[in-house]
């Protein structure tokens, strides 16, 4: 799956230069990042939520599935929420068991704590088929236990659908958790890339470097 | 206060002729003049809310010029509209209950629409990422976002009608404050204030508010009902 | 949800409390000796009265389907629709010897007084008068507040309406805005009392001579406008020698005065009867120096009345309304 080059500017300022790019089937690419490096704008374009400088949509022709940071929770039960992306219930069954909702179920989705919203949205979304799935920080209000069962779900989707798989985060351990392929951005700009074994461990660049060092990898 | 509450049962009890017919109006009047609004300002406060479209900022400013506008120049405005000598004089609507529901929806559209758009312009954006990051069309996210709005149609159907129901400068002037045909409860109170009679006003007043009282608590119960 | 509605049904059912408690204590008082219910009674009263200065006189005008209308711009509009029949069938109801009679004896039962006389020199109808049709049978009565207010169209009208299938609607409004509401086309035809307005109404053509009577400004009934004021009267209204003398002690003591200051035709006559050299008129302008005493409350009679019985004022009423008045006993709530 290849996404052409693009441009993203507010009010003049380029917040995001990105290169065409590969993004491969079945794997997991992890976008890492400062604050404020172009992360959660590369989402937005490549899932088609804003057009880029240009118009010209990056990726076209693929059913593409975006979780935003804060996904909303729509006026209703947990499990009808997650039960709009589709109708699977043996599917519904194992994603709610897996993160623990079976408690909420019930419950008035607005009313879910922020962690409980989180695995409510990440259930949500994994319920549907997409050929591109971007994740953006889909476990950053979750514990460790939920993260580690939301990875393994995140993983376990990407292998079974055989979809290209996006996750943001800035969190270097939940990448080598489970990225095949990671991705840098600095200042919206792409810094390095490659496989996450090889980069993560011996990176090529020295800002990168100092980069994972910081974030004490 | 004691002799206005006696009054005011007093009158209920004995079924006053005069008294329930204009409760009749009052009813009439107010409950259709905001039902109309309704209809008109919430789709209309959704699309602001909701959508960019070019003059919708135009739109919007004019929406909040014309809630501040003072419902005597409204009722001014239709009366010079529909008067004798008014342009629209061959439809014979002044001092009609028909022209006093159109004077209330013009003064009390503004205000529904208003409370939708700020309303709707709060959760059109994330609702949007969400619904169509999860690959939802135009029409299933026009239903989730109606969905949404369940609450807010509410309220802003009480305030409608707490405005239109307490509403006396536009009313009286297109009205008349003719008795059995266009006299409602706030004008008639007004009459009753002139005519130093205080007392009936107030046991009117009295009537009008629990008129409300029991208006809202049917609305809230509904409300709470399908809010669930 | 449950808490909600407890609540709810807790306040209605205080609310209901108070009510019965409140409406049982004065019923209890008024059973005993009942000193207490003396202080409610009105301090304002008639100090002048049934004085020819303060002569109010009643006329019926029938609009004009032939006259000058304009829209707001100025310009002339020629369909403007006007029930003369109408109009014209109810005028004759009044000045028959049936209508005239109602009208004379109106408020004998209510007050034991009568309100309204009828002019020793009153246009009379003996005209036929024809029943209700389709296009006829809707009246618009544009009148004053005082008229109004008095009960006396109340009283009157539903005889007409039931004898002869018509339907009168009535329009109370100020002298003036009633007759600016006939000028628009919105009323057959005006009850009102004043006369100077009355004049320019017929002179700019807005009213025109029914079959039968003699000219456009049918003056059938009058009464007294009442000058009130506290009943220790500081500025000895009662023993002025005449209404311009008693007005002129209240402004030469600068006594406070209650004016209506809207318009209406009460407010009319009270300009007419304040000494020349004061010049006060309908402009604020015009006694701008005597707001210490002078109050124009730009407000309707009864509100005026509640206004001077508080402020300790003297003030100018049509008689009818002050003894609504102080058969309410001037209560506030």
């Amino acid at each position: 799956m290849k996404s052409s080059a693009f441009k993203k500017s507010y009010t003049g300022v380029t917040v995001l230069d990105m290169p065409a790019f590969e993004w491969c089937e079945g794997t997991v690419t992890a976008v890492i990042g400062a604050n404020g490096s172009g992360k959660s704008t590369l989402a937005k374009v490549l899932a088609g939520i804003e057009a880029p400088d240009g118009r010209s949509r990056p990726l076209t022709g693929a059913a593409v599935g975006y979780l935003p940071q804060k996904s909303y929770a729509f006026r209703m039960s947990t499990e009808r929420n997650i039960a709009l992306n589709g109708s699977d219930t043996e599917r519904m069954r194992e994603l709610m068991a897996a993160l623990k909702l079976d408690p909420v179920a019930k419950r008035k989705a607005k009313k879910l704590s922020g962690g409980e919203t989180a695995k409510m949205a990440l259930a949500r979304i994994l319920m549907g088929s997409y050929d591109l799935l971007i994740l953006d920080e889909p476990t950053a209000s979750m514990d460790m236990e939920s993260t580690l069962a939301a990875e393994k779900l995140i993983r376990d989707c990407c292998s079974r659908t055989g979809c290209a798989l996006v996750l943001i985060t800035h969190s270097i351990r939940q990448a080598k958790r489970i990225a095949d392929n990671v991705l840098f951005l600095r200042n919206g700009k792409l810094t390095e890339q490659g496989p996450a074994e090889k980069i993560l461990s011996n990176p090529a660049k020295e800002e990168t470097r100092r980069f994972l060092e910081f974030y004490g990898a | 206060m004691g002799s206005s509450i006696r009054k005011a049962i007093e009158l209920i009890l004995t079924g006053d002729k005069e008294l329930l017919n204009i409760l009749a109006t009052t009813a009439r009047v107010s409950l259709t003049s905001s039902l109309i609004a309704l209809l008109i300002g919430i789709p209309l406060g959704m699309l602001l809310g909701a959508r960019r479209f070019p003059g919708r900022n135009a739109l919007t400013v004019l929406n909040r010029t014309l809630m501040g506008m003072p419902p005597v120049v409204c009722g001014l405005l239709f009366y010079m509209l529909f008067s004798g000598v008014g342009p629209f004089r061959h439809l014979q609507l002044l001092f009609t209950v028909r022209l006093m529901i159109i004077a209330q929806v013009v003064l009390i559209t503004p205000l529904v629409t208003c409370s939708m758009e700020t309303f709707t312009a709060d959760i059109a954006l994330p609702l949007r990422e969400t619904a169509k990051g999860l690959g939802f069309g135009p029409w299933k996210r026009f239903g989730l976002l109606v969905n949404e709005c369940v609450y807010p149609i509410f309220s802003s159907y009480l305030l409608a009608f707490a405005r239109a129901i307490a509403e006396v400068g536009a009313v009286s002037m297109v009205g008349g404050a003719i008795a059995w045909k266009t006299n409602v409860m706030t004008t008639a109170i007004m009459q009753y204030t002139n005519r130093g009679n205080f007392t009936l006003g107030i046991a009117l007043g009295l009537i009008l508010l629990t008129l409300s009282l029991l208006v809202n608590i049917v609305l809230s119960l509904m409300q709470r009902r399908l809010s669930r | 949800m449950k808490k909600f509605l407890s609540l709810l049904l807790a306040l209605v059912m205080i609310l209901a409390l108070c009510a019965c408690g409140k409406a049982e204590a004065p019923l209890a008082a008024t059973g005993g000796s009942a000193p207490k219910s003396d202080a409610l009674v009105v301090d304002t009263c008639i100090l002048k009265e049934a004085d020819d200065a303060m002569i109010n006189n009643y006329s019926l005008l029938a609009v004009n389907p032939e006259a000058p209308f304009a829209d707001a711009d100025g310009n002339a509009v020629d369909d403007v629709a006007i029930n003369a029949i109408g109009a014209a069938a109810l005028i004759n109801w009044l000045l028959s010897e049936e209508g005239q009679e109602l009208a004379a004896n109106y408020g004998f039962e209510q007050y034991g007084e009568y309100l309204f006389y009828l002019k020793d020199e009153r246009p009379v109808s003996t005209a036929e008068i024809p029943a209700a049709t389709e296009d006829t049978g809707k009246i618009r009565l544009s009148t004053t507040t005082s008229v109004n207010d008095s009960g006396l169209l109340g009283y009157l009208l539903p005889v007409f309406e039931e004898k002869y299938g018509y339907e009168v609607e009535v329009y109370s409004a100020g002298t003036g805005k009633s007759i600016a509401n006939a000028k628009m086309g919105n009323a057959d035809l005006i009850l009102v009392h004043s006369k100077k307005q009355e004049e320019a109404f017929i002179a700019d053509g807005f009213s025109y001579v029914l079959d039968g009577m003699e000219a456009e400004r049918l003056n059938w009934m009058y009464n007294y406008f009442v000058l009130c004021g506290p009943s220790d009267d500081p500025a000895g209204v009662k023993d002025a020698a005449d209404v311009p003398a008693a007005f002129e002690a209240i402004a030469d003591g600068k006594f406070p005065f209650i004016s209506r200051g809207d318009g209406s035709g009460t407010h009319t006559k009270e300009i007419s009867l304040w000494p020349e050299e004061l010049g006060i008129t309908a402009e604020a302008e015009s006694f701008k120096d005597y707001t210490d005493w002078y109050i124009s409350a730009n407000a309707g009679m009864g509100a005026c009345l509640v206004m001077a019985e508080q402020m300790h004022a003297y003030i100018l009423t049509d008689k009818a309304t002050f003894l609504t008045f102080v058969a309410s006993d001037g209560v506030i709530g």
